[in-house]
């Protein structure tokens, strides 16, 4: 490590910093000033001075179909992370306290693994006949393949730092261990899993793969809406950039939540040497 | 049948037994401490008794009730592990209480049995508080708080007192035997600390690769150790072996001297004779002496430890009186003889007491 103690390293951080930050605002902001841009100044980017209007927040809030997309997409991601950590905290427990070989955790990321186009196919024959295409259960369906192994991962390395003793204490002192795992096991890694919910929900919520190719018409998420306004007749940018900030606010308050649990739950059961 | 009873237990984790047919019959109200060294099976042994892993094979009775296929908490026994295993999101009030809830108990009974405790522990200010908030002593008395409410059949405690500094260790030992004298509650306490295990058992059980070496009041096995084994665990500093051979009469030669009046020994028997530099004290003139030159030496106090040396190159220790540290400490050469009926003779191939 180096230390900023010199004045001159000092300057030059705060100019590495400011560099980055503007990096990574500057589309935040350009999306902004489209969504307020007048209709006339549409497709141009590069202009950066025009009277403001209100005519495309009005049209996606109050005429558009985009509120009831943000509803279906609230409604799959909060499914999706429900039921993953419904399966996800048992089986994190399990992996986490499996004595055998310790390789084994690492077979939950080999659907990970696995391109999603590989997946979408069997999915969409599946729920076609199971007449579940175009139903935010189907959804849900897909999202669950990616969203479990990840919030399972994420969660054994919480379960690894809660010591053995502490079931052993609870089964000496007349519990099952059942009762074991969710009387004292599960409030001690509530922690992680607040984090594991919002990482679950955010790949839920931003996945535009599954549902473009899974849903069609009422059950629209949030991401397909978005890349409708991407027509054969062009973009309709002023539109768009207002669902994109819409579905953005959410993933940035849940980020700025569990950024401190961020880091260890994506080292996961990492088996550490 | 005794209180607790184990019947030629066995434990094997995949291929590797790691105990090997203890038996161990443990009386009502009595203290029993586990000792040996690191991985010999001291925890595993407990972890069979609270039913933690189950036994490989024999029979494990509390109470005159079979308990060997019993989950833990059928077996009403209370556990204090190394790290405390405080519950993290409980105050210390509903950590203790936690084992009686399981019980149905009604609350307004746990809230007095869980007082009444605190105060014996003189923990009551910390009753709202959470673990996290206490410091390591604080965190030990909570845990045997816990387990004393419970009122069980059978304590047990693995290193509860390793986790302390030096001097609270010795205050909790004390509070601990306290504790059990006004309670009578039979407990099986593990340690590798053989302080520990002298001051507070009423019996030592002494643990060697699996198997138990030896069992015996303090006083047993300190002074007749049944094997090579013992005699080097016990004591401290450890005690002083010399290889020896038998010879005809009855006596050992080794390179320090020839030690007499060992009738079973046979001539040509390799054998190790022990001695607690406890019990070498300085010699009068004529008398059989083991002579070293004095490398150096520690004044613990009233005592002192003198380093040494034979002129074969073996090294020993002898403990003497502060008085006797003076004159020894810048003198050339010391002479020690052995105090009447204190030496260990062990039979080098067995490793068992002659
Ligand atoms: N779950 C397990 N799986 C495999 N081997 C184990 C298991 N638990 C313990 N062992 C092995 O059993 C042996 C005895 O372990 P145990 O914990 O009983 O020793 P101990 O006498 O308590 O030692 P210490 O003083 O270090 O605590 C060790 O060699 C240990 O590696
Ligand atoms: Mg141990």
């Amino acid at each position: 490590m180096f230390s900023f103690s010199s004045r001159s390293a000092r300057i030059a951080a705060f100019f590495a910093i400011a560099v980055a930050l503007l990096i990574v605002l500057f589309p935040f902001v350009w999306v902004f000033l489209e969504s307020i841009k007048p209709a006339s100044f549409g497709g141009k980017p590069d202009v950066w001075l025009f009277p403001p209007t209100s005519d495309n927040w009005n049209n996606v809030l109050l005429q558009s179909d985009v509120p009831a997309n943000i509803l279906n997409s609230f409604v799959v991601a909060f499914s999706t992370v429900a039921i993953a950590l419904l399966v996800g905290c048992p089986a994190a427990y399990a992996f986490s306290r499996f004595r055998g070989y310790q390789g084994a955790r690492y077979s939950i990321l080999a659907a990970e693994m696995m391109p999603p186009a590989i997946l979408i196919l069997p999915f969409f024959l599946v729920l076609y006949h199971l007449q579940m295409i175009d139903s935010l259960a189907g959804v849900i369906a897909a999202h669950l393949s990616f969203v479990v192994p990840v919030v399972t991962w994420f969660l054994i390395g919480f379960f690894d730092e809660v010591p053995r003793d502490l079931e052993n204490q609870a089964m000496v002192d007349g519990y099952t261990r059942f009762q074991a795992f969710y009387k004292v096991i599960l409030p001690a890694v509530r922690p992680g899993i607040g984090a594991a919910g919002v990482f679950g929900f955010v790949l839920s919520w931003n996945d535009l793969f599954y549902a473009l190719l899974l849903t069609g018409g009422e059950s629209r998420t949030l991401p397909v809406a978005i890349a409708g306004y991407w027509t054969f007749r062009g973009v309709d940018m002023g539109k768009m950039a207002v669902a994109i900030l819409i579905a953005v606010i959410p993933v940035l308050i849940l980020s700025f939540f569990i950024q401190k649990h961020l880091v260890r739950g994506i080292g996961g059961g990492a088996v550490k040497y | 049948m005794s209180y607790v009873s184990l019947q030629s237990i066995t434990k094997k984790f995949g291929d590797v037994e790691i105990l090997k047919g203890v038996d161990l019959e443990i009386e009502h109200h009595q203290f029993t401490v586990l000792l040996g060294p690191s991985g010999c099976g001291k925890s595993t042994t407990l972890r069979l008794v609270a039913g933690l892993e189950p036994v490989s094979g024999g029979k494990i009775f509390i109470d005159e009730r079979d308990v060997t296929d019993l989950e833990p908490r059928e077996r009403d026994i209370a556990m204090v592990f190394q790290n405390y295993a405080l519950y993290p999101t409980m105050t210390v009030e509903q950590n203790m209480s936690f084992g009686l809830k399981a019980q149905n108990m009604p609350a307004s009974d746990i809230r007095t049995a869980v007082h009444n405790a605190a105060e014996l522990l003189g923990i009551t200010p910390l009753l709202a508080r959470k673990p996290g908030e206490l410091s390591g002593g604080q965190q030990q008395r909570v845990a045997i708080g816990r387990a004393i409410v419970r009122q069980p059949k059978l304590f047990l405690f693995d290193e509860p007192l390793s986790n302390l500094d030096a001097k609270l260790r010795v205050e909790t030992r004390s509070e601990i035997l306290s504790l059990h004298q006004r309670l009578g509650a039979t407990t099986i306490y593990v340690t590798h600390d053989q302080e520990e295990a002298m001051t507070m058992a009423d019996k030592i059980v002494i643990m060697n690769q699996g198997q138990i070496e030896q069992q015996g009041t303090p006083e047993d096995v300190f002074f007749r150790p049944v094997s090579r084994m013992v005699a080097g665990f016990i004591g401290s500093p450890v005690m002083n072996f010399f290889n020896g051979v038998g010879t005809a009469n009855g006596a050992i030669e080794t390179q320090v001297g020839t030690f007499e009046g060992f009738p079973q020994i046979r001539a040509g028997q390799k054998v190790e004779v022990g001695v607690r530099p406890d019990d070498l004290i300085p010699a009068e003139k004529g008398e059989t002496t083991i002579t070293g030159k004095v490398l150096l030496s520690e004044l613990l106090g009233v005592r002192a430890i003198i380093h040494l040396k034979t002129q074969h190159g073996l090294a020993f220790k002898a403990v003497v009186d502060h008085e006797i540290y003076r004159d020894m400490k810048s003198a050339d050469e010391a002479s020690f003889t052995v105090r009447d009926g204190r030496l260990h003779v062990f039979d080098s191939e067995s490793g068992k007491r002659i």
